[in-house]
């Protein structure tokens, strides 16, 4: 569409009269059949569009307001959830509340990992030998240590 | 209503307002508007029932306008105000209060036409054996000699071609187009400058004529873009 329909377009779809928008002097729209053609395509569309102008008597019924205060309360207590997800702030205060957790969550798991590597090393050391179980289950100097002990504490 | 409101009043459908002095521009923030604003921000109850009576039948006639479904405008009209309700707090003043519900309540109604493909309901043959009647005795834009199959699947074609412009775009076009504004007073609606307007309404205008010739629908497009 050449610039000198563009500039007038509105005033020409609003059933302007191609002379009120300085156009008739210069004959464009009759001399040019593309600017022509959308014009006619667009009030085509026009026409399109205000199909959707409803008939003036269309109301809701009776009791609207109770009704729509209804919905609100219902909506109420979700609406705190609404906080984070409606808001651009809320929705980065959420993403990075759930960056945290994951962080969070990563850091311990691998902590832990971490803190089973030396109790690994323990369990990893040499058994002593056959006689180092005598010291758990009640070899025969047990009673021989006892008796230094009580001896070293009369002393 | 006084102030803002006056300035601002919706047209009747299918009537053209005398355009306001060129470069209107309206304070949103000191007007009689603002002030039920601010008080529905601040939660009084009897202001936002003034909100809702005010615009209960404006919201009705937009969502019944482009559903045609009166139970499902009912519901939508419901949810619009819910929405208004928890999201006033967010309102700026940079446009007027009309325009900002007008955005919430087209956008109200695309996402249910979005859920609704989800469910594979498809926007037409949803019409009931009422509202195609009604449909069908009061229709000015369109010709009323149309069959009513023709009809309905106009009403379906332009609510699919508006689905493939921006929300701005499409409140922008549906404002001139269907509510009646003149540039002049979109322009004091929203607080931009005129030419950005016309600007956004021509280019609005051709993407809806590229997505109708995508579809093959209207009438010698082709041939105009093929001359382009």
């Amino acid at each position: 569409m050449h610039r000198e329909v563009r500039d007038h377009l509105e005033d020409i779809l609003a059933g302007g009269h191609a002379s009120d928008s300085g156009l008739a002097g210069n004959g464009h729209l009759n001399g040019c059949a593309e600017c022509t053609g959308q014009i006619a395509a667009m009030r085509e569309q026009q026409r399109l569009l205000q199909s959707l102008r409803a008939p003036e008597e269309a109301e809701p019924r009776a009791g609207f307001y109770a009704r729509v205060i209804e919905r609100i309360e219902s909506q109420g207590a979700a609406s705190i959830w609404s906080l984070f997800f409606d808001s651009p702030v809320g929705r980065g205060l959420a993403m990075a509340s759930m960056v945290l957790a994951l962080s969070v969550g990563v850091y311990l798991v691998s902590s832990e990992h971490g803190a089973e590597a030396p109790a690994g090393q323990v369990m990893s050391v040499p058994n002593p030998g056959p006689n180092s179980g005598e010291m758990l289950t009640g070899s025969p100097d047990r009673d021989a240590v006892l008796v230094n002990l009580v001896t070293y504490r009369e002393q | 209503m006084s102030g803002l409101s006056e300035a601002l009043q919706f047209p009747a459908a299918g009537t053209r307002t005398k355009a306001l002095p060129s470069r209107t521009r309206v304070d949103h923030k000191n007007s009689d508007e603002a002030a039920l604003v601010k008080r529905v921000q601040a939660r009084d109850e009897m202001a936002f029932r003034e909100i809702v009576d005010r615009y209960q039948a404006k919201v009705f006639s937009i969502i019944y306008g482009i559903l045609r479904n009166h139970n499902d405008a009912e519901d939508i009209a419901q949810q619009v105000f819910a929405k208004i309700y928890f999201s006033i707090r967010n309102f700026d003043f940079r446009s007027s209060l009309l325009t900002w519900i007008y955005k919430i309540t087209v956008n109200e109604c695309y996402d249910y036409l979005r859920k609704k493909r989800v469910r594979k309901l498809v926007y037409e043959s949803d019409f009931s054996v009422e509202d195609a009647q009604r449909l069908e005795s009061s229709e000015p834009a369109v010709d009323p000699s149309a069959p009513i199959d023709r009809r309905i699947a106009q009403h379906d074609l332009v609510i699919k071609l508006l689905s493939k412009v921006s929300e701005e775009d499409r409140t922008l076009i549906l404002l001139k187009e269907v509510e009646g504004h003149s540039v002049e007073e979109l322009a004091a609606m929203t607080g931009l400058n005129e030419n950005t307007i016309k600007v956004k309404l021509f280019r609005t205008r051709q993407k809806l004529l590229k997505a109708a010739q995508r579809l093959g629908r209207i009438r010698g497009i082709a041939k105009v873009n093929s001359g382009q």
